[in-house]
């Protein structure tokens, strides 16, 4: 039998509501309850292997946030038995710990025994920890003099470097920015490669599929779903899908052409030059270059050139595009390292990324083109250029609908 | 009977829990006590001299109004009255510090337990070791010059003797003071109250025949009978030995019990 890294065994934890404060203090004082149970999670009983990455996905309030918190011994659960393995570093609020008067120094040692370790197991670290977190001579000023940035950066450090069997992520795979981001998901990453257990909870359905092994779907404190990511993220976005404000559906209205294609990149990350970063997108509808992008389904070819630096020191990045329609809806994506595909770049760091879309088999409507630029296993997003244009797609025929499927009539 | 076991297996564990925390947690006590002293003295231009002046300034005070101002004599009764004044006075400082943080102790610490699986058994004993620290080291001096090598050797047990009784109160004390406001706002009344009940100021035989009695049934005057009674060789008998062990023992079960209660709720209402 596999001993677990984590284990819960009918864990309940349900949050007390008191009329009035004094009842809490009567009830402490008396042993005697005087709350409303106000429940977060339910009867959950979970196993993780080790060297498993289980992926926990729901709307919000759905429970993920105690979860985690539970498993992280953050708080104690109402009932029920949580087993863990070794120790667990938890990016849940970093640096919740510093003291503000104390130098950076103090707060890795302050920290280290917080977590549990001797002063020799974090001198043994010490170094790492802020050769990594890039301080320099401000790890001997106090941490209120740090800025936000520099702040994260070694509150994740020491996150990282205790040496955890299991680690817990809360929404986002990186820290800090620029330079740091990228280096803090490959750390992350290098997490993975080791076999070291993770929790990654997100409402990145994208990153969840990316990542994880296995994934479980909270709803109201219990999990609805659990299973394997195609499974349980298939059924999470229908459901989305199906409780988003429905809005008019494409394609299905005679509008006209809208005036100015956006043709603009909205960075989503701090643009740095040892990051890459897109330069430019360029959208030909049948080798033309037009300012109104108008497509004929089935019959027009589109190309989309996405000129990119590629930054230093890294890997070349990987492209993606999507076609969206007006309610924002992803219709259908491509992107370079799902299919295989390895940019090159040149001497001066740039690269260039084609794709062409022959007989573009959408149907009547207004689509919009979406460009991202992301790491080499096309997890990590550099930056992304939102509606970076905007395609009028008109048709011959009469069907209905969002694209044309390949079919044919059969005798 | 179970309920007879009960109490006293509380009994035990305030005893033995906040002990336990501290050895389970030795690196990060250590930590915490480290932070705790640099905080008190950073910034300032004194420094490290500020933990040794601080009390010396407040017992100048204290002994400007009674002394110099209310011309308390001894006449015959034991010591001079500064002397009695100092050996009395660092002893009740240490433990109104320890009592006055104790009741902001939850929200002191907040940002270590909050969001970290932290030892809350841990606090009380940090609490209680820093003014420890910080008064006894005077504390030993004051008593060296005062009687010699030997009274500051078993001066060196008194504000040990005062933590261990205190030991009740600092586990009850955070949590009325955390769940109820009004408790922390009385503080300052309460420990100025128990100082004038206390012989600290003044020697118990200048007290009239009537109030004396209402004095001994205050534990710290029994506790300072004990003090005076050992560093200054005034009198004191078993009642004042037996009076704060009987009341001490009433309430560390209780006491332990209401903090053990109180810890599933301390990280919700922060």
């Amino acid at each position: 039998m596999v001993d677990m890294a984590l284990s819960m065994k009918d864990v309940s934890k349900y949050y007390k509501y008191y009329e009035n404060e004094l009842d809490r203090v009567k009830e402490i004082l008396s042993g005697k309850s005087r709350y409303q149970k106000i429940h977060a999670l339910e009867d959950i009983s979970l196993e993780v292997e080790p060297g498993e990455v289980l992926g926990v996905i729901g709307q919000n309030g759905a429970g993920k946030s105690t979860l985690l918190k539970v498993l992280s011994g953050t708080i104690l659960p109402s009932s029920g038995e949580v087993e863990t393995s070794g120790r667990i570093a938890a990016l849940l609020e970093l640096g919740a710990s510093f003291h503000p008067d104390m130098t950076g120094k103090e707060n890795v040692y302050l920290t280290g025994a917080i977590k549990g370790m001797s002063r020799q197991d974090i001198e043994s670290i010490y170094e790492e920890v802020v050769a990594f977190a890039e301080t320099g001579d401000f790890i001997d000023r106090p941490v209120k003099t740090y800025s936000s940035g520099m702040f994260i950066r070694l509150a994740f450090s020491i996150a990282t470097h205790i040496d955890p069997e299991v680690l817990i992520i809360d929404e986002a795979l990186s820290v800090g920015d620029g330079a740091f981001s990228r280096k803090s998901f490959d750390r992350i990453m290098d997490f993975k490669e080791a076999g070291k257990t993770i929790l990654f909870c997100s409402h990145s359905m994208y990153q969840v599929e990316a990542l994880c092994d296995r994934v479980i779907w909270l709803e109201d404190g219990k999990i609805r779903k659990e299973g394997t990511p195609v499974d349980v993220i298939s059924e999470y976005s229908e459901l989305m899908r199906m409780s988003a404000p429905r809005k008019e559906p494409l394609g299905d209205s005679q509008e006209t052409i809208k005036s100015e294609p956006c043709n603009e990149i909205e960075k989503q990350t701090t643009g740095s030059s040892a990051l890459p970063s897109i330069i430019e997108v360029r959208v030909t509808v049948d080798g033309k270059e037009n300012k109104v992008h108008k497509v004929i389904s089935e019959e027009s070819d589109l190309e989309v050139t996405v000129l990119f630096d590629s930054g230093k020191g890294i890997p070349p990045p990987s492209v993606a595009i999507g076609l969206s329609g007006g309610d924002g809806r992803i219709l259908s994506s491509a992107g370079s390292v799902h299919d295989g595909v390895e940019l090159s770049v040149n001497g001066k760091g740039q690269g260039v990324a084609k794709i062409l879309f022959p007989k573009l088999p959408l149907l009547r409507g207004n689509y919009y083109l979406d460009v991202a630029l992301l790491c080499e296993r096309g997890i990590h997003l550099y930056e992304a250029a939102r509606q970076v244009a905007e395609i009028y797609v008109e048709q011959k025929g009469l069907e209905r609908g969002v694209v044309k499927l390949p079919h044919q009539w059969l005798p | 009977m179970s309920y007879i076991t009960g109490y006293f297996r509380n009994i035990v564990g305030g005893f033995i829990n906040p002990c336990r925390a501290v050895f389970k947690n030795w690196s990060l006590y250590i930590m915490l006590l480290r932070r705790d002293l640099i905080n008190r003295t950073s910034g300032t231009i004194l420094g490290k001299v500020w933990p040794l002046v601080q009390p010396a300034l407040q017992i100048l005070g204290y002994w400007f109004v009674f002394g110099v101002i209310f011309s308390v004599r001894a006449e015959g009764r034991g010591p001079n009255f500064l002397e009695y004044l100092l050996v009395g006075m660092l002893p009740w400082l240490c433990v109104a510090e320890v009592i006055s943080r104790s009741t902001s102790m939850f929200r002191e610490f907040a940002p270590l337990y909050r969001r970290n699986p932290f030892p809350l058994e841990l606090l009380p004993v940090l609490v209680m070791t820093i003014p420890c620290l910080v008064y006894g080291s005077a504390y030993f001096f004051l008593n060296l010059v005062i009687g010699g090598i030997d009274k500051a050797l078993l001066s060196l047990f008194v504000l040990p003797m005062f933590m261990l009784w205190l030991i009740p109160l600092c586990l009850l004390f955070p949590v009325l003071g955390l769940f109820i406001k009004d408790f922390g706002q009385a503080i300052p009344f309460l420990l100025m109250i128990t100082l004038f009940l206390t012989p600290i100021l003044y020697f118990p035989s200048m007290l009239p025949q009537g109030i004396s009695r209402i004095i001994w049934i205050n534990p710290f005057s029994d506790l300072m009978a004990i003090v005076h009674g050992v560093l200054q060789d005034s009198e004191y008998n078993w009642l004042n030995v037996a009076r704060p062990m009987i009341i001490w023992l009433l309430l560390l079960g209780p006491c332990w019990l209401v903090y053990k209660r109180s810890i599933p709720h301390i990280r919700e209402v922060l």
